[in-house]
């Protein structure tokens, strides 16, 4: 089973407030680059996306957003389901949900910065 | 005064209930306790709970005082709100009354240790500790293991076998500051893993119960700012 945990108890507990600062100061930075935007649109966001700066950004963003899902939903897992199948398929399940949702955020971000 | 008060004999009585008492005598500065032993003594003397030292030494009487734990011979009944609900601690099991099973909690307790680790050859006299050091304990030896902290906390009522609780995370904590104990690193790879001690989501429902006024979460904190020292 500590495959299914995994990483253990200190790593997780780190990922989770390391990954939390990143997106406050992402959410951050974003809030200031659409009050300074001029047009908004989907053209002038691909533009925005464009810079390499912000595509790291926002690379690093879906990162950071996934690790601490996974830890947040980890937590509530071990937390409150004490059926040991049924808690290694919904640890699974998040992961495979978590893992997808990765993929195809980055489809979508590669595409957009793409041409 | 109104008193709503936990029953359950399993001798007897299919379910808990709750039951009602009415205390017409109420002297000033009146405790819990006393007011319990009074129901005792008058109305019902089948009422069973824990006592002993009747002045917050000695941590036996730790119940759940409308909604909130804490020591029953230290709160004042004027200070509560009628009719006064008196449970017995949450989240282990119930032998009677007010009385609960507390081996698992003992059991977590056991688990950190609670005792100095020296594995130097023992000096003939002591084991001496300059003030600095000494002053690391404050806020941690205090503990009396009244269990109100560790059964205040949800994450010890969801896992009570594998989160040790904020009552024996303290005294881990007690004995890892020690600058006498000499397992810092094994007390501190023991508490590793996804249970023992990173289910504490800082709520800190221990440091507002705790009747010694010692705050659980910052021991806590300090363990896990060790553990990452260590890693680092």
């Amino acid at each position: 089973m500590s495959s299914v945990y995994v990483l253990h108890g200190l790593k997780p507990w780190l990922i989770q407030r390391v990954s939390a600062v990143y997106i406050a100061l992402f959410v951050i930075y974003c809030v200031f680059a659409l009050t300074t935007a001029g047009d908004t649109g989907y053209l002038q966001w691909r533009e925005w996306l464009f810079h390499p700066l912000n595509t790291i950004a926002v690379g690093l963003f879906i990162i950071a957003l996934l690790l601490h899902a996974w830890v947040g939903m980890r937590d509530i897992i071990l937390d409150y389901v004490h059926n040991t199948l049924i808690r290694m398929l919904a640890l699974n399940l998040v992961i495979v949900v978590l893992i997808s949702s990765g993929l195809w955020s980055a489809k979508i971000l590669l595409l957009s910065v793409a041409i | 005064m109104k008193f709503s008060i936990y029953r359950y004999n399993p001798d007897i009585d299919k379910k808990p209930y709750m039951q009602d008492f009415e205390l017409t005598e109420v002297e000033p500065g009146m405790m819990l306790l006393a007011a319990l032993l009074k129901i005792k003594d008058t109305m019902d003397e089948s009422l069973s709970f824990r006592r002993s030292c009747g002045e917050g030494v000695c941590g036996s009487d730790g119940m759940n005082i409308n909604g909130i734990n804490g020591l029953a011979c230290i709160t004042p009944v004027a200070s509560l709100k009628q009719p006064i609900e008196v449970r017995p601690l949450p989240g282990l099991p119930v032998i009677r009354d007010l009385i609960i099973d507390m081996d698992q909690f003992y059991q977590n307790y056991r688990e950190v240790k609670p005792y100095l680790i020296v594995n130097d050859p023992m000096p003939e006299v002591e084991l001496p500790q300059t003030p600095q050091q000494r002053e690391k304990l404050d806020g941690l030896y205090e503990c009396i293991l009244c269990a109100c902290c560790s059964t205040q906390c949800p994450s010890f009522w969801w896992n009570p076998d594998k989160y040790l609780g904020p009552a024996a995370l303290l005294q881990a904590s007690r004995f890892i500051e020690d600058s006498r104990d000499q397992a810092t690193e094994e007390r501190l790879s023991a508490l590793e893993g996804p249970f023992k001690l990173f289910r504490c989501h800082t709520i800190m429902s221990c440091v507002q119960v705790c009747p010694k006024g010692l705050n659980p979460t910052k021991a806590i904190n300090d363990i896990k700012k060790m553990m990452l020292k260590r890693s680092l």
